[in-house]
Protein backbone atom coordinates (compact mmCIF):
# COMPACT_ATOMS: atom_id res chain seq x y z
CA UNK A 1 0.00 0.00 0.00
CA UNK A 2 2.51 2.44 0.62
CA UNK A 3 4.77 1.42 -2.15
CA UNK A 4 1.65 2.40 -4.67
CA UNK A 5 1.11 5.97 -2.65
CA UNK A 6 5.13 6.69 -3.10
CA UNK A 7 5.05 5.48 -6.73
CA UNK A 8 1.97 7.57 -7.46
CA UNK A 9 3.69 10.65 -6.08
CA UNK A 10 6.45 10.04 -8.87
CA UNK A 11 4.34 10.43 -11.38
CA UNK A 12 3.09 13.36 -10.11
CA UNK A 13 6.73 14.74 -9.48
CA UNK A 14 7.14 14.23 -13.52
CA UNK A 15 4.31 16.00 -14.85
CA UNK A 16 2.93 12.86 -16.93
CA UNK A 17 0.16 11.91 -14.70
CA UNK A 18 -2.51 14.04 -15.56
CA UNK A 19 -3.13 12.89 -18.79
CA UNK A 20 -1.53 9.47 -18.70
CA UNK A 21 1.30 7.89 -20.07
CA UNK A 22 2.72 9.96 -22.68
CA UNK A 23 4.94 7.49 -24.26
CA UNK A 24 7.74 10.03 -25.06
CA UNK A 25 8.61 13.63 -24.27
CA UNK A 26 6.66 16.86 -25.23
CA UNK A 27 7.98 18.37 -28.14
CA UNK A 28 8.47 15.87 -30.59
CA UNK A 29 5.24 15.79 -32.70
CA UNK A 30 6.32 19.39 -33.73
CA UNK A 31 9.78 18.88 -33.64
CA UNK A 32 9.24 15.99 -36.32
CA UNK A 33 6.67 18.34 -38.14
CA UNK A 34 9.44 21.08 -38.25
CA UNK A 35 12.05 18.84 -39.69
CA UNK A 36 10.04 17.92 -42.51
CA UNK A 37 7.56 21.43 -43.10
CA UNK A 38 10.42 24.22 -41.41
CA UNK A 39 9.13 26.83 -38.56
CA UNK A 40 6.29 28.53 -40.64
CA UNK A 41 4.24 24.79 -40.56
CA UNK A 42 4.15 24.86 -36.45
CA UNK A 43 1.46 27.20 -35.30
CA UNK A 44 -0.58 26.38 -32.36
CA UNK A 45 1.23 25.09 -29.80
CA UNK A 46 0.36 23.19 -26.51
CA UNK A 47 -3.42 23.52 -25.70
CA UNK A 48 -4.75 22.24 -22.65
CA UNK A 49 -1.98 20.29 -22.27
CA UNK A 50 -2.23 18.18 -25.78
CA UNK A 51 0.35 19.66 -28.20
CA UNK A 52 -1.39 21.13 -31.39
CA UNK A 53 -0.87 22.49 -34.58
CA UNK A 54 -3.21 24.93 -36.84
CA UNK A 55 -2.67 23.66 -40.55
CA UNK A 56 -3.48 25.46 -43.69
CA UNK A 57 -6.49 23.61 -45.83
CA UNK A 58 -4.98 24.07 -49.27
CA UNK A 59 -2.30 21.74 -48.15
CA UNK A 60 -3.82 20.13 -45.00
CA UNK A 61 -4.28 16.35 -47.07
CA UNK A 62 -0.92 15.41 -47.76
CA UNK A 63 -0.01 16.94 -44.44
CA UNK A 64 -2.96 14.66 -42.58
CA UNK A 65 -1.29 11.69 -44.58
CA UNK A 66 2.36 12.12 -43.52
CA UNK A 67 0.78 11.85 -39.69
CA UNK A 68 -0.20 9.06 -40.28
CA UNK A 69 2.14 7.31 -42.39
CA UNK A 70 5.38 8.64 -41.16
CA UNK A 71 7.21 5.93 -38.62
CA UNK A 72 8.15 9.29 -35.94
CA UNK A 73 4.22 9.77 -35.90
CA UNK A 74 2.18 7.18 -36.78
CA UNK A 75 -0.94 8.44 -35.83
CA UNK A 76 -3.09 5.69 -36.87
CA UNK A 77 -6.27 6.56 -35.30
CA UNK A 78 -8.63 9.27 -35.77
CA UNK A 79 -10.10 10.24 -32.42
CA UNK A 80 -12.73 12.78 -34.06
CA UNK A 81 -13.48 15.14 -36.75
CA UNK A 82 -15.65 18.59 -35.18
CA UNK A 83 -15.65 21.97 -35.92
CA UNK A 84 -15.82 25.33 -34.19
CA UNK A 85 -17.92 28.55 -35.18
CA UNK A 86 -16.15 31.47 -33.68
CA UNK A 87 -18.62 33.61 -34.93
CA UNK A 88 -18.79 35.36 -31.26
CA UNK A 89 -14.81 34.82 -30.88
CA UNK A 90 -12.20 37.69 -32.01
CA UNK A 91 -11.03 35.48 -34.92
CA UNK A 92 -10.70 36.25 -38.55
CA UNK A 93 -11.62 33.23 -40.35
CA UNK A 94 -14.89 31.90 -38.93
CA UNK A 95 -14.78 27.84 -38.73
CA UNK A 96 -12.25 25.69 -38.16
CA UNK A 97 -12.03 22.36 -38.97
CA UNK A 98 -10.56 20.28 -35.81
CA UNK A 99 -9.13 16.76 -35.61
CA UNK A 100 -8.03 14.55 -32.90
CA UNK A 101 -5.38 12.33 -33.45
CA UNK A 102 -3.89 8.96 -31.35
CA UNK A 103 -1.44 7.44 -32.16
CA UNK A 104 -1.32 3.66 -30.75
CA UNK A 105 2.29 2.67 -31.54
CA UNK A 106 4.01 5.37 -29.45
CA UNK A 107 0.72 6.11 -27.48
CA UNK A 108 0.50 10.02 -28.27
CA UNK A 109 -2.33 12.29 -29.20
CA UNK A 110 -2.46 15.33 -30.72
CA UNK A 111 -4.48 17.45 -32.60
CA UNK A 112 -5.17 19.80 -35.86
CA UNK A 113 -6.95 22.50 -36.54
CA UNK A 114 -7.46 24.18 -39.77
CA UNK A 115 -9.51 26.95 -40.71
CA UNK A 116 -12.13 27.55 -43.11
CA UNK A 117 -13.77 30.69 -44.22
CA UNK A 118 -17.40 31.25 -44.25
CA UNK A 119 -17.98 32.44 -47.75
CA UNK A 120 -16.08 29.32 -48.92
CA UNK A 121 -16.81 26.33 -46.32
CA UNK A 122 -14.79 23.62 -48.03
CA UNK A 123 -11.91 21.63 -46.79
CA UNK A 124 -10.38 18.15 -48.40
CA UNK A 125 -12.06 15.00 -46.83
CA UNK A 126 -9.65 12.62 -45.13
CA UNK A 127 -11.72 9.39 -45.86
CA UNK A 128 -9.08 8.28 -47.85
CA UNK A 129 -6.76 8.66 -45.30
CA UNK A 130 -8.46 7.16 -41.87
CA UNK A 131 -12.08 5.66 -43.64
CA UNK A 132 -13.59 5.85 -40.04
CA UNK A 133 -13.30 10.03 -40.81
CA UNK A 134 -16.32 9.38 -43.12
CA UNK A 135 -19.27 9.71 -40.68
CA UNK A 136 -17.74 12.07 -38.29
CA UNK A 137 -17.55 14.29 -41.49
CA UNK A 138 -20.61 13.66 -42.78
CA UNK A 139 -21.67 14.82 -38.66
CA UNK A 140 -20.04 18.42 -39.35
CA UNK A 141 -21.36 18.82 -42.97
CA UNK A 142 -24.70 18.14 -41.47
CA UNK A 143 -23.85 20.68 -38.33
CA UNK A 144 -21.67 23.33 -39.90
CA UNK A 145 -22.19 23.06 -43.67
CA UNK A 146 -18.70 22.28 -44.22
CA UNK A 147 -18.41 21.10 -47.63
CA UNK A 148 -16.01 17.71 -47.44
CA UNK A 149 -14.50 17.55 -51.05
CA UNK A 150 -13.70 14.26 -52.27
CA UNK A 151 -15.95 12.70 -49.24
CA UNK A 152 -17.62 9.43 -51.08
CA UNK A 153 -20.58 9.88 -49.71
CA UNK A 154 -21.58 13.53 -48.08
CA UNK A 155 -25.16 13.38 -47.05
CA UNK A 156 -26.52 14.42 -43.77
CA UNK A 157 -26.30 11.63 -40.77
CA UNK A 158 -28.64 13.28 -37.97
CA UNK A 159 -30.91 15.93 -39.78
CA UNK A 160 -33.54 15.30 -41.98
CA UNK A 161 -32.34 15.31 -45.74
CA UNK A 162 -34.98 18.34 -46.41
CA UNK A 163 -33.71 19.92 -43.38
CA UNK A 164 -32.51 22.92 -44.88
CA UNK A 165 -29.91 24.50 -41.88
CA UNK A 166 -26.83 23.89 -40.18
CA UNK A 167 -28.14 23.85 -36.56
CA UNK A 168 -24.51 24.08 -34.42
CA UNK A 169 -24.17 27.68 -36.12
CA UNK A 170 -23.85 30.14 -33.95
CA UNK A 171 -26.10 31.93 -35.77
CA UNK A 172 -28.90 29.38 -35.46
CA UNK A 173 -31.56 29.59 -32.89
CA UNK A 174 -31.89 27.40 -30.26
CA UNK A 175 -35.59 26.54 -31.03
CA UNK A 176 -35.09 26.36 -34.74
CA UNK A 177 -36.69 28.55 -37.50
CA UNK A 178 -39.99 26.68 -37.27
CA UNK A 179 -38.86 23.75 -38.73
CA UNK A 180 -40.12 21.32 -35.50
CA UNK A 181 -43.54 22.59 -36.10
CA UNK A 182 -43.73 22.94 -39.71
CA UNK A 183 -42.23 19.86 -41.37
CA UNK A 184 -44.58 17.55 -44.09
CA UNK A 185 -44.35 14.08 -44.47
CA UNK B 1 -87.11 -10.26 -18.71
CA UNK B 2 -88.19 -13.79 -18.36
CA UNK B 3 -85.80 -15.21 -20.07
CA UNK B 4 -83.51 -15.77 -16.98
CA UNK B 5 -86.38 -17.59 -15.55
CA UNK B 6 -86.31 -20.12 -18.36
CA UNK B 7 -82.63 -20.46 -19.08
CA UNK B 8 -82.13 -19.93 -15.04
CA UNK B 9 -78.05 -19.92 -14.51
CA UNK B 10 -76.98 -20.83 -17.66
CA UNK B 11 -76.77 -18.01 -19.02
CA UNK B 12 -76.00 -14.47 -18.95
CA UNK B 13 -77.49 -11.59 -21.39
CA UNK B 14 -75.83 -8.64 -22.20
CA UNK B 15 -75.74 -6.21 -24.83
CA UNK B 16 -73.13 -6.59 -27.61
CA UNK B 17 -71.01 -3.24 -27.05
CA UNK B 18 -70.61 -4.54 -23.43
CA UNK B 19 -69.40 -7.75 -24.16
CA UNK B 20 -67.29 -6.94 -26.44
CA UNK B 21 -65.37 -3.91 -24.93
CA UNK B 22 -65.40 -6.12 -22.37
CA UNK B 23 -63.04 -8.46 -23.79
CA UNK B 24 -61.00 -5.90 -25.75
CA UNK B 25 -60.01 -3.72 -22.50
CA UNK B 26 -58.97 -7.03 -21.02
CA UNK B 27 -56.46 -8.25 -23.85
CA UNK B 28 -54.84 -5.22 -24.76
CA UNK B 29 -51.99 -5.65 -27.04
CA UNK B 30 -49.36 -2.94 -26.89
CA UNK B 31 -47.13 -1.64 -29.32
CA UNK B 32 -44.12 0.12 -27.88
CA UNK B 33 -42.85 2.71 -29.35
CA UNK B 34 -39.89 3.50 -27.02
CA UNK B 35 -36.71 5.78 -27.81
CA UNK B 36 -35.61 6.78 -24.10
CA UNK B 37 -35.84 6.41 -20.70
CA UNK B 38 -39.47 6.08 -20.48
CA UNK B 39 -39.34 2.73 -22.45
CA UNK B 40 -36.77 1.10 -19.71
CA UNK B 41 -40.01 2.11 -17.49
CA UNK B 42 -42.25 0.51 -19.65
CA UNK B 43 -40.05 -2.94 -19.56
CA UNK B 44 -40.29 -3.11 -15.84
CA UNK B 45 -44.22 -2.67 -15.44
CA UNK B 46 -43.84 -5.24 -17.53
CA UNK B 47 -41.95 -7.47 -15.81
CA UNK B 48 -42.48 -9.89 -13.03
CA UNK B 49 -42.87 -7.10 -10.53
CA UNK B 50 -45.46 -4.86 -11.37
CA UNK B 51 -46.69 -7.55 -13.97
CA UNK B 52 -49.04 -6.34 -17.07
CA UNK B 53 -50.37 -9.29 -17.64
CA UNK B 54 -52.53 -8.49 -14.41
CA UNK B 55 -54.20 -6.40 -16.56
CA UNK B 56 -54.65 -8.36 -20.01
CA UNK B 57 -51.85 -6.24 -21.75
CA UNK B 58 -48.30 -8.54 -21.75
CA UNK B 59 -48.89 -9.62 -25.26
CA UNK B 60 -45.95 -6.92 -26.65
CA UNK B 61 -46.21 -7.17 -30.61
CA UNK B 62 -43.74 -5.52 -31.86
CA UNK B 63 -45.23 -5.46 -34.95
CA UNK B 64 -48.09 -2.81 -35.33
CA UNK B 65 -50.53 -4.74 -37.40
CA UNK B 66 -51.10 -6.98 -34.58
CA UNK B 67 -51.45 -4.19 -31.91
CA UNK B 68 -54.37 -1.90 -30.56
CA UNK B 69 -52.41 -0.05 -28.20
CA UNK B 70 -49.70 2.06 -29.35
CA UNK B 71 -47.28 3.28 -26.16
CA UNK B 72 -45.25 6.53 -27.09
CA UNK B 73 -42.49 6.37 -24.71
CA UNK B 74 -40.06 8.79 -25.07
CA UNK B 75 -37.92 11.55 -27.24
CA UNK B 76 -39.91 12.28 -30.92
CA UNK B 77 -37.30 14.10 -33.55
CA UNK B 78 -38.78 15.88 -36.53
CA UNK B 79 -36.90 12.90 -38.89
CA UNK B 80 -38.40 10.03 -36.17
CA UNK B 81 -42.09 11.52 -36.58
CA UNK B 82 -42.70 10.04 -39.76
CA UNK B 83 -42.29 7.12 -38.70
CA UNK B 84 -44.25 6.94 -35.75
CA UNK B 85 -47.13 8.64 -37.84
CA UNK B 86 -46.66 5.53 -40.17
CA UNK B 87 -46.89 2.88 -37.59
CA UNK B 88 -49.89 4.69 -36.27
CA UNK B 89 -51.35 4.46 -39.34
CA UNK B 90 -50.40 0.41 -40.43
CA UNK B 91 -52.63 -0.23 -37.02
CA UNK B 92 -55.75 -1.91 -37.29
CA UNK B 93 -58.84 -0.21 -35.68
CA UNK B 94 -60.11 0.10 -33.58
CA UNK B 95 -56.58 1.41 -31.83
CA UNK B 96 -55.91 3.81 -28.61
CA UNK B 97 -52.84 5.81 -27.86
CA UNK B 98 -50.74 6.21 -24.52
CA UNK B 99 -48.29 9.08 -24.24
CA UNK B 100 -46.15 8.39 -22.11
CA UNK B 101 -43.75 10.81 -20.01
CA UNK B 102 -43.04 14.78 -20.54
CA UNK B 103 -40.92 14.12 -24.08
CA UNK B 104 -43.87 12.25 -25.75
CA UNK B 105 -46.39 14.54 -23.89
CA UNK B 106 -44.85 17.93 -24.72
CA UNK B 107 -41.39 17.69 -25.19
CA UNK B 108 -39.99 18.08 -21.99
CA UNK B 109 -37.24 19.91 -21.38
CA UNK B 110 -35.76 19.74 -24.46
CA UNK B 111 -37.41 22.58 -26.28
CA UNK B 112 -35.27 22.92 -28.96
CA UNK B 113 -35.28 22.72 -32.76
CA UNK B 114 -35.55 19.34 -33.30
CA UNK B 115 -37.61 17.63 -30.91
CA UNK B 116 -41.45 17.02 -31.49
CA UNK B 117 -43.01 19.65 -28.81
CA UNK B 118 -46.01 17.01 -28.05
CA UNK B 119 -46.73 13.69 -30.19
CA UNK B 120 -50.81 14.97 -30.07
CA UNK B 121 -49.58 17.57 -33.24
CA UNK B 122 -49.54 14.56 -34.88
CA UNK B 123 -51.35 11.73 -33.98
CA UNK B 124 -54.70 11.35 -31.67
CA UNK B 125 -53.63 10.54 -28.21
CA UNK B 126 -56.12 9.51 -25.30
CA UNK B 127 -54.14 9.10 -22.06
CA UNK B 128 -51.06 11.32 -21.36
CA UNK B 129 -48.75 10.40 -18.38
CA UNK B 130 -46.64 13.05 -16.82
CA UNK B 131 -43.24 12.18 -15.28
CA UNK B 132 -39.60 11.76 -16.15
CA UNK B 133 -39.82 8.90 -16.76
CA UNK B 134 -43.30 8.09 -14.85
CA UNK B 135 -43.35 5.41 -12.31
CA UNK B 136 -44.81 2.19 -13.30
CA UNK B 137 -47.79 2.24 -11.07
CA UNK B 138 -48.46 5.95 -13.85
CA UNK B 139 -47.78 2.90 -16.38
CA UNK B 140 -50.52 0.79 -14.83
CA UNK B 141 -53.19 3.90 -13.80
CA UNK B 142 -53.00 5.05 -17.70
CA UNK B 143 -53.68 1.41 -18.62
CA UNK B 144 -56.83 1.17 -16.40
CA UNK B 145 -58.07 4.43 -17.48
CA UNK B 146 -57.23 3.16 -21.33
CA UNK B 147 -59.33 0.04 -20.04
CA UNK B 148 -62.26 2.37 -18.91
CA UNK B 149 -62.22 3.85 -22.14
CA UNK B 150 -61.89 0.74 -24.16
CA UNK B 151 -65.44 -0.79 -22.21
CA UNK B 152 -66.83 2.07 -23.06
CA UNK B 153 -66.23 2.29 -26.99
CA UNK B 154 -69.12 0.73 -29.91
CA UNK B 155 -68.15 -2.78 -30.80
CA UNK B 156 -68.10 -1.78 -34.35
Amino acid sequence: MGNEVENHEEHRAEGVGQHGRSGSEPGNVTTRIRARYGDAAVRGGNAVGCESVIAERDTHLPFMTFLKDDPELSFDYLVDVTAVDRLQLDEEIRFAVVYQLYSYKHNRRFSVSVPVPEADPWIGSVVSVWPGANWLEREVYDMYGIVFEGHPDLRRILMPDDFGSHPLRKDYPLHGKGERDNFVF
Amino acid sequence: MGLEDQLQENVMTTKVDAMVGWARKNSLWPMPFGTACCAIELMATLASRFDLARFGAEAIRFSPRQSDLLVVSGRVSIKMMPVLKKIYDQMPEPKWVISMGACASSGGVFNTYTLVQGVDQYIPVDVYIPGCPPRPENVIQALIKIQEKVAQAKAN
